[in-house]
């Protein structure tokens, strides 16, 4: 039952990620994001870890999520136009050769692991949907990137700030 | 699990989702019944006796109506934002504790949908996630009025709920726990013989940033922005009719349920009562409407504040909520955090 459950969930997840990309109406596109990352915290209840289903749905489908939508609807993003943009020969190749190269190092990636270390990682105690030891884990042994972490996040607002600033001056 | 056992389970589910909207009907004719009362004038009261079938006759009168979408509409998304809507704020209701625990021919069922490990946590992520149904009927319009109406929401949606959030963090403090039903239980007993150890007392600012934000979460006065109708008609329902517009009515009443029950269950205690210890069907019954009472008590201040403050403007909306509700809402955490050292140091 749970493994059903599983496999429709990551299927729609994948589903909805494809949807996202190929999608030529940007608000659509955003919204199919938040169809992918709903079905990806169904997986991640399933797998004992809620509390990360949890914030996964808090911080990036209820948060972030709108604020792209946000600006995409400010500024009233046009629909993409496909037509006239014929993608020339050497982008088609190299393109190609990029999903050939993901495809093999996904499957190559997925062959090592597989169901057998999924019940593995579910028997591990703090993954059983018990909170307490992973906020151990994150204030002890993994404080400095923990932080270092926040840091970075802070480093890229400033930044997106810099950059609006030099734009601004003439 | 035997026969028996599924169906005790998804009656356990589906109750709350069932009686729920069939609660919303009286509601609306008991708000419009307290606003004529602090208006000083009758209100509904020519329908059924004390005007209690104005209500099913409105719904009636919705559901009769022709549904009208305008033809420059996005019409997929313009018809799952009201659906979207209904199922946020019918979702939340899955995982909030209603009455004590049922022992029947050895039986212990517990009168909550599913009393999961991130309960608190679960009820904001669906709370977060019911900002799309506005933002995207405000948008999928195509209306100035509507995408206006939309946006300000998310604004306001999302600002008021980052006090609400930590807020609620100080009672996940002092619980030691994001279960809901362990959240009921430490308010079980009183201090010093006489005080109910609610968290309403310990954390009080906690429970004035919460409540009021659960203000602004529903939209309702003095935070209804988002459908300001001087400003902007109707604001995102505008070019909505018939049962579309009343699943947006529907939800919002919904959702002013889910805010109660969740201040209850968070500050008041929830079903519990302090001396009180439900035994047998009577006793649950009883704790089931202690609950109803407690929930009741907030949706009437929810309505008695409507009808008594003007609306705010928006800048004074935007300046509560970052630079009063949020600061008041960490010096609360820190409060909690506080209170949680000295009880363990003792």
């Amino acid at each position: 039952m749970d493994r059903l459950i599983f496999d429709v969930a990551a299927v729609v997840a994948v589903l909805f990620a494809a949807l996202m990309v190929l999608n030529r109406n940007p608000v659509r596109s955003v919204l199919a994001l938040v169809v992918s990352f709903f079905f990806l915290a169904i997986g991640y209840v399933l797998l004992w870890a809620p509390f990360i289903a949890a914030i996964q749905v808090i911080v990036y489908a209820g948060a972030i999520l709108v604020l792209f939508l946000f600006v995409l609807m400010l500024l009233n993003v046009p629909l993409e136009d496909v037509a006239g943009t014929e993608p020339r020969p050497i982008q088609q190749i190299l393109g190609g050769a990029a999903i050939l190269l993901f495809t093999i190092g996904l499957v190559e990636l997925l062959s090592g692991y597989g169901a057998k270390n999924v019940t593995q990682a579910g028997a591990m105690d703090f993954a059983r949907g018990r909170i307490g030891p992973l906020a151990r884990l994150i204030y002890s042994e993994y404080l400095l990137p923990f932080e270092a972490l926040s840091v970075l996040l802070l480093a890229a607002l400033v930044g997106a700030f810099v950059l609006v600033e030099r734009e601004k001056r003439p | 699990m035997t026969f028996l056992d599924w169906t005790i389970l998804v009656l356990r589910v589906a109750l709350p989702a069932l009686i729920l909207p069939g609660i919303v009907i009286p509601l609306v004719w008991y708000e419009r019944r307290v606003a004529a009362f602090i208006q000083d004038r009758p209100g509904p009261n020519r329908v059924g006796p004390f005007g209690l079938l104005q209500s099913p006759a409105d719904i009636l009168k919705l559901f009769m109506k022709e549904e009208v979408i305008p033809a420059s509409t996005d019409k997929l998304l313009f018809q799952i934002a009201p659906a979207l809507a209904i199922f946020a704020a019918l979702s939340t209701f899955a995982v909030i504790p209603y009455g004590g625990t049922l022992s029947i021919g050895g039986r212990q069922i517990p009168l909550i949908g599913a009393d999961i490990s991130i309960g608190i946590l679960y009820v904001f992520a669906i709370t977060s996630l019911s900002v799309y149904a506005i933002v995207l009927a405000g948008w999928a319009s195509n209306n100035k009025f509507s995408l206006m109406g939309g946006i300000r929401s998310g604004a306001q949606l999302i600002s008021y709920e980052l006090a609400m959030t930590t807020a609620g963090a100080g009672v996940i403090l002092a619980a030691s726990s994001f279960k809901l039903s362990d959240i009921v239980s430490m308010q079980q007993g009183t201090w010093l013989g006489f005080i109910p150890r609610w968290n309403l007392f310990p954390q009080f600012l906690g429970f004035l940033v919460f409540f009021i934000s659960t203000f602004a979460e529903t939209n309702r006065l003095p935070f209804d922005l988002p459908e300001a109708e001087a400003e902007l008609v109707a604001g995102y329902h505008t070019e909505y009719s018939a049962m579309h517009f009343g699943s947006f009515f529907l939800a919002e009443y919904l959702n002013i349920m889910v805010a109660c029950a969740m201040t209850a269950t968070l500050y008041l205690g929830g079903w519990s009562l302090p001396g009180f210890d439900p035994h047998g069907v009577l006793g649950v019954a009883l704790s089931v409407l202690i609950f109803a009472a407690k929930t009741g008590f907030l949706v009437t201040v929810f309505i008695w504040v409507r009808w008594t403050l003007p609306r705010f403007r928006y800048d004074q909306l935007m300046r509560l909520g970052w630079k009063v509700f949020l600061p008041a809402a960490l010096a609360n955490l820190f409060w909690a955090a506080a209170l949680e050292m000295w009880r363990m140091a003792k």
